[in-house]
């Protein structure tokens, strides 16, 4: 079904994680292949966010392992698992003094050593990033005085300057106006193909899911429920399941995608 | 009703009142003599008023002390009055002090009342009952008031500016303890000191530059008596020149620039109590320049010899003109 | 000499656009003037061409002599010189300390203080000068050890499993600071000789003078400083909160400790030389921010400098208002720093700056 035959880049073998006692992660296993995005969708609490922490090494795993290009990542540091896998986060309020490209910049901190001086490969790859994402115009503009779409295209940015395989997108979407939301959607999945990426994104708006991931993976109460395309997945018994919500599907009669609508 | 409530009321106010207004000095018929003290008594007779007529003194607030008869239970809240109080013979009547009266050694069998940090204790004192309080320049006239306010007897007595200053306080305790002719003797003999001391000093003509260090808390900028103050008139008696009367101020702060700029000849270690030593103020930045520091001429000093203006003032005339004129003391 | 050509590189569009594009030369140059006129300036006056002749002539290739008394030597190199050093010193060690915990707890209301350094050092001192017959010199000992020791325990309470979170570490230190600061506060009430000298401390006034406490205390500022200046990029990347920080390849745990040891060390040796001394830590970065940004690489050097600017400035009035008497520096800063933080705060509300 697959292009190429080689190994999925990232590997989640068994995973498990706690917050003190309550199990947050119960032996999650999944695979990302090159330039796929797999769309992680539950309700709140599920262990989306969860999920991602521990792959970016926040959180400590339990027991399981999570391989990327076949190396165990768990035993990395900080700075070699930031070489293998960026994280995208959602816009907060944080660094707002700093500007586009100092943000950026700080994309490359796992290359550019304690004192942070940034070579000139660092330069370049930031600039690409911030091109590539269409903030190059904004490059000397303070963080906290630009729009939250620009900001989340930003962090984006940054994260493609880290120059990873793997990325993961922690509901990139959450806050943003409907344009934004579709322009940052589209440019994910171009770069995902130009770029060759494998892509983790957590979202919770089921038809932007479907209409973005290749595959969908269901996670409910810590656990994983469903894996398969969006239309094996979105399917009116697994959201009932796991979100108690009545839906219905259908196909979109133009672009032929999975689309989901509540029952009154 | 009403009237006999009110007569009855107009009485009670006269009953209290008429007391007071009853004279003073209706004596108590005892018969113990004026001057009477343990201690160090007069051989002389005594040749005052007997107890028929109030004893009365003016203390440096301008109030009227009168006492029906010498004081018998003095309590004394400043050292400079405890000193003079056992330099006339009464210190046995001592029956309080406050924490800094030390000296001489009997004082300190009297109960300690406390460094009157936070205020005079009145309770206590009222506890004691004395019949006379002596207090000196420290304290503010509002904490004398409150004081008299409870019917308490306070004398407060102002630092004197020269030894006629002190000979007059002494008589005054004298006249309050009723010990006047061991006031007369010890005025005598201290006068007669002072006059030798003159003259001893009259042929010196080089007046040296004294530095007298009272507090080196911050070592770069000592404090030190201005002028005005009763050391820098001992000072200049003993024929010195006071570094301090050359800045403004009666306790001064000056800074080591200042003191190598003045160049003093002398160095009195007012705070040696407090572990300053010459070879410490030797080792202060940039003092090793100054004249005092390189000649050595660096004296430990009793402070309260000096700044307890009791009959001691003399004792450091003496020592202040023993360290500036050795010369004149075949020492 | 073209006076027109000369008054165009003077004017003042030209100076402002200096200011801006080159902070380090500006800040370098004031604390050049800073300097000398803290060396100028004291309690007696000395002509600057003879205070620069002497100065000129402690160096081995000048040799001026002059009509002036010995003393004036002696007061430019043996009090005036080292005393600026150690004021100048300090004011950087506060202004780097302030900035880095200012980026460490993302909180602009952040001061070297914050966890308890200057609380330990004040117990440490007043320890020293309770105990009788213990040299003066033991006092800044004293005072460097309790505040390290403070900040030991502090850090070793805050402490969950390897990790240090950012607000138990300052609850920790709010509350040993307290601690402290009670158990200062009894020392000086039941000894009631040593006020004066903790009182003198407490408020921001040295305990030493001369170059030989200085020359002690140079390695430790020097580490210090050398160290708050390389912890700047960490500090950018600890803007985006620790996780995002982690996510990008921190090792945050050990950058936090980083910080922390070289702001502790720095404000350490500040307060055991000069006592507490306010306002610097807290204003001087924020000053530095509005003026050139946030970037922790150049804010960290810059408020540095400006620590060195600011309290030597103020040190200069603090000596010199109540001549012959000498104001403690720190209520000098606490008295112009409260004003100036208010304006910051002012300004604050038109632009980003945080």
């Amino acid at each position: 079904m697959k292009k190429n035959g080689n190994p999925p880049v990232l590997q989640i073998r068994s995973l498990s994680a706690n917050y003190g006692d309550v199990k947050a992660l119960k032996g999650i296993s999944l695979d990302v292949k090159q330039g796929e995005i797999v769309g992680l969708i539950g309700p709140n609490g599920a262990g989306k966010s969860t999920l991602i922490k521990v792959l970016s090494g926040v959180l400590k795993a339990s027991s399981g392992e999570v391989l990327i290009n076949q190396k165990e990542v768990n035993s990395y540091s900080p700075s070699q698992r930031a070489r293998t896998l960026a994280v995208v986060p959602q816009a907060r309020q944080l660094g707002g003094a700093f500007t586009v490209e100092q943000a950026v910049l700080l994309g490359r901190t796992a290359y550019l050593g304690f004192l942070g001086k940034p070579a000139k490969e660092d330069l370049r790859k930031a600039a690409w990033a911030m091109e590539q994402t269409e903030v190059d115009s904004l490059a000397d503009r303070k963080l906290a005085e630009i729009s939250g779409g620009e900001q989340q295209r930003v962090l984006l940015a940054r994260a493609l300057a880290q120059d990873a395989p793997v990325l993961l997108l922690d509901e990139p979407t959450n806050h943003l106006d409907l344009r934004y939301q579709v322009h940052l959607l589209k440019l994910v999945k171009r770069l995902v193909k130009q770029e060759r990426l494998s892509v983790l994104m957590a979202m919770h708006d089921l038809n932007q899911v479907s209409g973005t991931a290749d595959r969908v993976v269901l996670l409910a109460n810590g656990e994983l429920k469903a894996v398969g395309s969006p239309e094996e997945v979105l399917t009116p018994f697994n959201i009932l399941q796991a979100y108690q919500a009545e839906i219905e599907t259908f196909t979109h009669p133009k672009t032929n995608k999975h689309i989901i609508f509540p029952v009154e | 009703m009403k009237k006999s409530l009110v007569m009855l009321n107009v009485l009670f106010v006269l009953m209290i009142t008429l007391p007071a207004c009853a004279p003073a000095a209706n004596p108590e018929p005892t018969n113990s003599p004026v001057v009477a003290t343990v201690g160090i008594p007069p051989t002389a007779a005594p040749t005052e008023e007997m107890s028929q007529t109030p004893i009365m003194a003016a203390d440096d607030l301008g109030a009227e002390i009168i006492l029906a008869e010498p004081a018998q239970k003095i309590i004394s809240i400043s050292p400079s009055l405890t000193e003079i109080l056992f330099s006339v013979g009464a210190g046995d009547r001592l029956i309080g002090r406050d924490s800094n009266s030390t000296y001489p050694q009997e004082a300190v069998s009297a109960v300690d009342l406390g460094g009157m940090w936070e205020g005079i204790p009145v309770e206590d004192i009222l506890a004691l009952e004395p019949d006379l309080i002596l207090a000196g320049e420290i304290y503010a006239e509002e904490a004398i008031q409150e004081l008299r306010d409870l019917g308490l007897v306070v004398y407060w007595q102002k630092n004197p500016a020269d030894f006629e200053g002190l000979y007059g306080n002494i008589r005054d305790i004298a006249i309050l303890t009723g010990t006047e002719d061991t006031a007369a003797e010890l005025i005598n003999s201290l006068t007669d000191r002072v006059s030798e001391l003159d003259e001893k000093l009259a042929s010196v003509e080089v007046i040296p530059v004294v530095f007298y260090e009272l507090d080196a808390s911050d070592p770069a900028n000592p404090y030190t008596p201005g002028g005005g103050t009763f050391i820098s008139f001992i000072i200049s008696r003993a024929k010195g020149l006071n570094l301090g009367d050359r800045l403004t101020g009666e306790w001064v702060q000056v800074s080591s620039e200042e003191l190598l700029a003045q160049n003093p000849d002398i160095i009195l270690l007012a705070d040696a109590l407090y572990g300053i030593t010459p070879e410490i103020v030797a080792e202060r930045a940039g003092w090793s320049e100054i004249k005092a520091v390189a000649d050595g001429e660096i004296y430990p000093f009793d402070p309260f010899i000096l700044s307890v203006p009791g009959p001691r003032l003399v004792d450091g005339f003496e020592r202040v003109a023993e360290i500036m004129h050795p010369e004149v003391f075949n020492k | 000499m073209d006076l027109s050509g000369l008054q165009k590189l003077c004017t003042q569009k030209c100076l402002i656009n200096n200011m801006k594009t080159r902070p380090f030369l500006m800040i370098s140059l004031l604390l050049g003037f800073s300097l000398l006129l803290s060396i100028a300036l004291g309690a007696v006056t000395i002509p600057p061409g003879n205070a620069l002749k002497i100065l000129l002539s402690s160096l081995p290739w000048f040799e001026f002599s002059g009509d002036w008394p010995a003393y004036f030597e002696t007061i430019l190199l043996d009090l005036r010189l080292p005393h600026t050093i150690l004021v100048a010193l300090t004011g950087m060690a506060l202004a780097g300390s302030g900035a880095s915990f200012q980026g460490l707890f993302r909180n602009p209301l952040a001061d070297p203080y914050l966890i308890g350094v200057a609380s330990g050092a004040g117990l440490g001192a007043i320890i020293v000068m309770s105990i009788p017959q213990v040299g003066r010199y033991l006092i800044p000992f004293g005072a460097f050890l309790g505040g390290l020791g403070t900040i030991a325990v502090v850090y070793r309470l805050a402490k969950v499993g390897r990790m240090v979170p950012l607000t138990t570490l300052i609850l920790a230190g709010v509350a040993i600071g307290s601690f402290a600061s009670a158990l200062t506060s009894f020392l000086m009430l039941i000894s009631d000789e040593m006020i004066l000298q903790a009182m003198n401390f407490l408020l921001g006034g040295s305990t030493v003078t001369g170059w030989e406490p200085l020359v002690i205390a140079l390695p430790y500022f020097s580490a210090g400083l050398t160290l708050l200046v390389l912890g700047g990029h960490s500090l950018n990347v600890l803007q985006f909160g620790e996780e995002q920080a982690q996510q990008l390849g921190l090792h945050v745990e050990r950058v936090k400790l980083f910080i922390i040891i070289s702001a502790s060390l720095t404000t350490a040796a500040a307060v055991s030389f000069s006592g507490v001394i306010g306002f610097v830590g807290l204003v001087v970065p924020h000053i530095i921010r509005l003026l050139w940004g946030s970037d922790y690489k150049k804010l960290i050097p810059l408020s540095v400098l400006g620590g060195g600017v600011i309290l030597l400035l103020s040190d200069i009035l603090a000596r010199t208002i109540m001549a012959p008497g000498y104001l403690p520096v720190g209520i000098v800063t606490s008295l112009i720093g409260a004003p100036f933080f208010l304006w910051i705060l002012r300004r604050a509300k038109k632009e980003v700056f945080w």
